[in-house]
């Protein structure tokens, strides 16, 4: 028995709802939980069409998280059956990605994936588009070389037409890979999200007002008087209110005005 | 058919194949373009790449907008979208979208985002663009077909544009789907306090106390004080503080002891000259907030 069959209604209603709101370890739990039918899937793919499987699995991760940032549990579907569909559509899209026509050597196709990976893990963590600069810390590449990569361009194949690799007959990745290796594939993806922590909103604020805020609500640590958060930081009761309410002001326009860069967003407001 | 560049024109197209959805975004992107437009193609990868290819050297002039994550609850696509429109709106005049609404596979969720294609016309009903909605006729169930058509003044379909005869005013579709509250005994009162600061300060107590992680005690915070300002403000002052857990979510009621208002829009307008932006806030950091009449009063329900 897997573990997310293991789980009562209201324990993966309670996880999908704390994935949804960004929990890191919820993120990796609601994970672990359906990572063998995210593998399940993954095998459905034919094998030697360029697509490894741990992209695969990634892909099909991040889809199973966008999922939980849309189930609504209040419509009684089992969250596998509604998140499934999303899963698939996220691997059916990467696969329709790497394997277009026009020939390109393996190293672009690998940086390509690569880019697209730290782009949606960006977008996940931060819910805006990652600039060039954040890219290439992100993904060892230079901004030039995103560039290029962000050129490339062709149009997509289905994944039903037939595909030889490498002079050999298509097979199925299940055939070709392992368990032990599909085990290793969801240890970096989760590895992955553990790096790539959560960042939460206050954590863009500058360091000054990220203090006032956690200590006046106790977010993390006991909640302290703004005289008590003054007198840690040599101010005035006043002047740690006025710090506060300048920083709430400042997420409140943030949250108003569109994203500077003109991107599209993956989860609603563009930047703090 | 032209975008008059003052307002927003939001049509749909319904295609019979990937060749019709290609070629008829292709000719009105271009249309746009030659006229001086902005062009944006809103769709997942492998559709971006489809028109990307079709346009050609075109595509240069043209933003493509990756939406496999956006649509998650319809005030952040709305967020979302907007930030790519005033970005395009600072460069050009006016614009042109083509743009492809994720509907998922669960029936119950498709009039939410029949409810987001009506209240876009609102929301966006300011902007200088004329937007495409695309609609895959052998590919989308027919209630989210015959939505097209209440949500749409205009639909592409066939060889022909036709003014829908089923199209709705947005709060009239949003009525219509929006399910009556129920009452949530679980909550507990919370008492409101001297002032906003100290509502503030309650909440994050009460939330915190709940197990609410810290990140989402902070869009608690921003959202309730929207709410909340505006029980002070135009409600006459806040009656009565309720918060629990209901459904696995930390919710928050906020009773006012004014008449309330009846919009079911409020909070989907994109902030523009003259309207306020504090329920536009709130309704991006929380999952849902619900406003409705009961016997305690008008009831700003949060649900984070």
């Amino acid at each position: 028995m897997s573990r997310a069959e293991r789980l009562t209604r209201d324990q993966e209603r309670d996880l999908v709802i704390a994935a949804e709101a960004g929990d890191p370890a919820a993120c990796r739990e609601l994970v672990e939980a359906f990572l063998p039918a995210i593998g399940g899937l993954a095998r459905r793919f034919p094998g030697g069409i360029g697509v490894e499987r741990q992209e695969l699995v990634q892909e099909g991760v991040a889809g199973l998280l966008f999922a939980a940032r849309r189930y609504d549990s209040g419509l009684g579907t089992p969250f596998w059956a509604y998140a499934s569909f999303w899963v698939r559509k996220a691997m059916q899209e990467l696969v329709a990605e790497l394997t277009r026509p026009v020939a390109l050597s393996d190293r672009a196709v690998r940086g390509l994936a690569h880019m697209r990976t730290a782009r949606t893990d960006h977008l996940r963590i931060h819910g805006t588009e990652p600039t060039l600069a954040e890219l290439s810390r992100a993904t060892g590449l230079t901004p030039a070389q995103l560039e290029s990569l962000r050129a490339l361009e062709r149009t997509p194949r289905g994944i039903e037409q037939p595909l030889e690799a490498h002079g050999e007959a298509a097979a199925t990745v299940g055939d070709a890979i392992v368990d032990p290796l599909a085990e290793q594939a969801y240890d970096q993806v989760l590895d992955d999200l553990e790096i790539r922590a959560v960042h939460d909103s206050v954590g863009r604020l500058a360091e000054r007002e990220r203090v006032v805020i956690e200590a006046h609500y106790g977010l993390g640590r006991p909640a302290q008087t703004l005289k008590e958060i003054g007198g840690s930081l040599g101010l005035t009761a006043e002047r740690a209110r006025q710090i506060e309410a300048g920083a709430l002001s400042k997420l409140r326009e943030a949250l108003a005005r569109p994203a500077p860069d003109g991107r599209l967003a993956s989860e609603g407001p563009a930047a703090y | 058919m032209t975008c008059d560049g003052h307002s927003l024109r939001h049509n749909a197209l319904v295609y019979g194949s990937a060749d019709e959805y290609v070629a008829r975004s292709v000719a009105f992107l271009r249309e746009g373009l030659a006229a001086g437009e902005g062009a944006i193609v809103a769709n997942t990868r492998p559709g971006l790449a489809a028109l990307r290819e079709a346009l050609g050297p075109d595509a240069a002039a043209v933003t493509f907008v990756d939406v496999s994550e956006a649509y998650t609850r319809p005030a952040r696509t709305l967020a979302a979208y907007h930030a790519v429109y005033a970005g395009q709106l600072q460069k050009t005049p006016s614009l042109r979208a083509v743009a492809d609404v994720q509907f998922g596979p669960d029936p119950g969720e498709w009039d939410l985002w029949t409810g987001y294609e009506a209240v876009f016309n609102r929301s966006f009903g300011h902007l200088p663009a004329w937007v495409l909605c695309t609609y895959n006729m052998n590919g989308l169930p027919d209630p989210v077909l015959e939505g097209v058509w209440r949500t749409h003044p205009e639909v592409l379909a066939g060889d022909a544009w036709h003014t829908s005869e089923h199209y709705e005013d947005a709060n009239l579709v949003l009525r219509r789907i929006t399910p009556e509250p129920v009452p949530l005994p679980g909550l507990r009162p919370m008492p409101f306090g001297r002032d906003l600061e100290e509502f503030r300060e309650r909440l994050a107590s009460e939330a915190v106390r709940d197990g609410t992680t810290h990140a989402r005690v902070l869009d608690l915070l921003l959202a309730a004080t929207e709410v909340a300002t505006n029980a002070v403000a135009f409600g006459g002052g806040v009656e009565e503080v309720r918060v629990g857990r209901a459904g696995g979510r930390f919710v928050c009621e906020i009773v006012d002891r004014g008449g309330g208002f009846d919009d079911p829009s409020a909070g989907y307008l994109a902030p523009r000259n003259g309207s306020g932006a504090g329920l536009w806030v709130a309704r991006q950091l929380t999952w849902q907030i619900d406003f409705f009449r009961s016997p305690d009063g008008f009831t700003a329900r949060i649900w984070l």
